[in-house]
């Protein structure tokens, strides 16, 4: 055990001022490793972008050269849903902790291209190779004027969990991309958030499970489907 | 970022430094070599200790036992037990410890005594210290404390609360330090005795914490309390200061301060060691800790003076300031978790109201929450932990803490705000606290 203490009361000023170093370093070293992990998630994010960007950039390639291949070659090679619903919640996560929010917004605006490409991909897809993909367009804002939004999301990431060959397309609103704004007039897309386009019709409000079920009878047959379910192989 | 973050930062600051400034003062204490006070000469001191009791019929022999056991001159240790009006047998059962009853062949006859007595292995006592019981009406334990003093010659004054037990070479482990004549006051190292139910072991952990603590505080000038197990006093620097107070109902702390202010000393004695009593229960727990805060508060008002001023050295600088910005941390921390959570938890129900979709907790590592904030959390439990085994080095000489102390990390958090919250509230209207 340690011996007795006394000692006067004495400003101790050089004490105070290490103290005070080593706790600002502390802060500096937190501060440090919060930003190392927002960076690496960024760059986990930027990765995934890259390889979907790769994988769309192929498909339209094969889809250049269908005369050559064939519709099951494509349909093999298409980019998993999956991957675009976990990249969406990725960036949805990252926003939502505030961190590096002006790449944060670079990359959603990216996304948003990605999923455009992808959506007008795989209907040129469907149209050739007589498939019937399902899709949803999703319209949120993070403004904070659409309090369904997320509760919409919640709903749309556990029907894409539970079908997973659902082709959920998330877009904000507000993001200000050239080709989402042409998206949203060409699907004459209103303001009143949350909205879905469902086989080309907008549905405003919240949708519940059962709600998009009713709509999109055809969702059920997802579950023992692929991707699209093909009609007819040429 | 919004004013809440810069206020919680701002307070994780405070509190870090606070932890930070201890801990550097501790290791640089240890790199420099710690230098023991001289050692008592050839005259030991007279020494009264008082035992000012209220209801005590449960514990008062086994205090009474623990001092009979002190390991210092009989002729020079006189035991005063203050009844200061018990409603149950605490006085009878002080009685037959009363030095003239023992000689009467009243006393060690009973029960009771027999059984506290071979709790000490069967080993007999040795020449007895003079033991005198008085009485009074009730009146607080300052009253108690003062009629003792009126009461003895002794040099030092020690106070024993009646639920504590102290280890032989406790007071011998003490009486050095009084050699320094600025010396006021010591303090020893407090254990909780026999922790039993989780709410004991948590304390168990809390009071390692203090042993480091008061530890330190002593070491840096800064001690604030004089707790009631087994603090001792030069009873000529009472007398001088006037003996005790009320102090809302936290005499320690106020008799603490304004040996403090009168710039006398107060030094700490982790070797010796006496073991207290702490609640079983929460209720109990919740009113003695409301009751110390509320003190606290209190006298943190009436010694406005020390707070921040220079002349107080460490302590007017970065001890009282730091420990009353704690209070404030600790609720406004509780305040955001509750706030937080309960948001979270409508929007939860909300969402399975609205959807029909049950949340699912996410693995995924991506999601892992590494925000700044969070980091700094770690570090400050890392802190504690560490002052933690500090503390247990000190009071045990064991490096780790105690096997409670997750629970301690996990539980002890949440419940200091209740009481911290009630306190302050309760200061604030001036409301007063009740011992029991």
């Amino acid at each position: 055990m340690e011996e007795p203490v006394i000692n006067v009361r004495t400003a101790r000023w050089g004490s105070y001022l290490i103290a005070f170093l080593i706790t600002a370093l502390m802060f500096a070293v937190a501060l440090y490793a919060s930003n190392y992990f927002t960076a690496a998630r960024i760059n986990d994010i930027r990765a995934t972008q890259d390889d979907i960007s790769t994988d769309i950039l192929s498909l339209e390639t094969q889809f250049d050269l269908l005369a050559q291949h064939s519709c099951s070659d494509i349909g093999e090679n298409t980019i998993l849903p999956s991957e675009l619903v976990s990249l969406g919640n990725q960036l949805s996560y990252m926003e939502a902790q505030g961190a590096n929010l002006s790449e944060i917004t670079r990359l959603k605006r990216l996304y948003s291209l990605l999923e455009i490409k992808d959506y007008l991909l795989m209907q040129q897809i469907a149209a050739k190779c007589h498939l019937r993909p399902v899709f949803i367009l999703y319209f949120y804002s993070n403004k904070g004027d659409c309090a369904d939004c997320g509760n919409q999301g919640y709903v749309l990431t556990s029907l894409s969990q539970t079908y997973p060959q659902l082709r959920v397309y998330s877009f904000d609103y507000d993001l200000g991309v050239g080709a989402l704004q042409t998206l949203i007039s060409t699907d004459d897309v209103g303001d009143k958030l949350p909205a879905l386009v469902i086989n080309g019709r907008v549905y405003y409000g919240l949708k519940t499970t059962d709600d998009i079920q009713k709509i999109l009878p055809q969702l059920k047959t997802l579950q023992k489907a692929a991707t699209s379910t093909p009609v007819k192989s040429k | 970022m919004t004013a809440d973050l810069w206020i919680v930062y701002a307070f994780l600051f405070t509190c870090l430094y606070f932890e930070v400034f201890l801990l550097a003062a501790f290791i640089e204490r240890r790199l420099r070599g710690a230098r023991a006070p001289e050692q008592a000469g050839g005259t030991l001191p007279k020494v009264a200790v008082v035992v000012p009791c209220f209801n005590e019929e449960k514990t008062i022999a086994g205090t009474l036992v623990s001092l009979l056991h002190l390991d210092y001159p009989a002729d020079k240790l006189e035991i005063i037990v203050v009844d200061d009006g018990s409603t149950d047998k605490t006085f009878e059962i002080a009685q037959r410890f009363a030095t003239d009853a023992i000689t009467s062949g009243q006393g060690f006859s009973g029960e009771d005594c027999l059984s506290e007595a071979s709790f000490r292995d069967g080993k007999s006592l040795p020449a007895r210290p003079a033991v005198r019981v008085l009485h009074k009406d009730n009146g607080g334990k300052h009253t108690a404390m003062n009629l003792a003093l009126e009461n003895t010659s002794a040099d030092l004054i020690g106070c024993l609360d009646a639920d504590s037990v102290v280890e032989p070479e406790a007071l011998l482990a003490m009486v050095p330090v009084f050699e320094n004549g600025a010396v006021a006051a010591a303090t020893p190292g407090i254990h909780v005795k026999e922790p039993g139910t989780m709410l004991q072991h948590m304390q168990h952990v809390e009071y390692r914490l203090s042993i480091f603590n008061r530890f330190m505080l002593s070491a840096l000038g800064s001690a604030f309390i004089t707790p009631g197990p087994f603090s001792l006093f030069r009873a000529n620097a009472v007398r001088q200061l006037g003996g005790w107070r009320h102090g809302h109902a936290t005499e320690d702390m106020e008799m603490a301060l304004r040996v403090q202010d009168a710039g006398f000393l107060i030094a700490n004695v982790p070797n010796a060691v006496v073991h207290t009593a702490t609640p079983p229960k929460l209720r109990g727990l919740f009113r003695q800790r409301v009751r110390w805060t509320y003190g606290w508060l209190r006298n943190a008002v009436d010694y406005r003076h020390m707070f921040g001023n220079r002349e107080f050295g460490n302590l007017g600088l970065v001890i009282l300031p730091s420990a009353i910005v704690s209070i404030f941390a600790g609720i406004y921390f509780f305040a955001r978790i509750v706030f937080f959570s309960a948001r979270a938890l409508i929007d939860w129900v909300g969402r399975i109201h609205a959807t029909g979709i049950y949340p699912h907790i996410s693995l995924d590592l991506f999601y892992f929450n590494t925000s700044a904030l969070w980091f700094l959390i770690y570090m400050s439990i890392a802190l504690i932990v560490a002052l933690l085994c500090a503390g247990t080095y000190i009071g045990t000489e064991k490096r780790l803490p105690p096997k409670a102390t997750p629970l301690f990390l996990l539980f002890y958090s949440f419940l200091v705000p209740l009481w911290l919250g009630v306190a302050l509230f309760r200061a604030l209207f001036r409301t007063g606290v009740r011992w029991r």
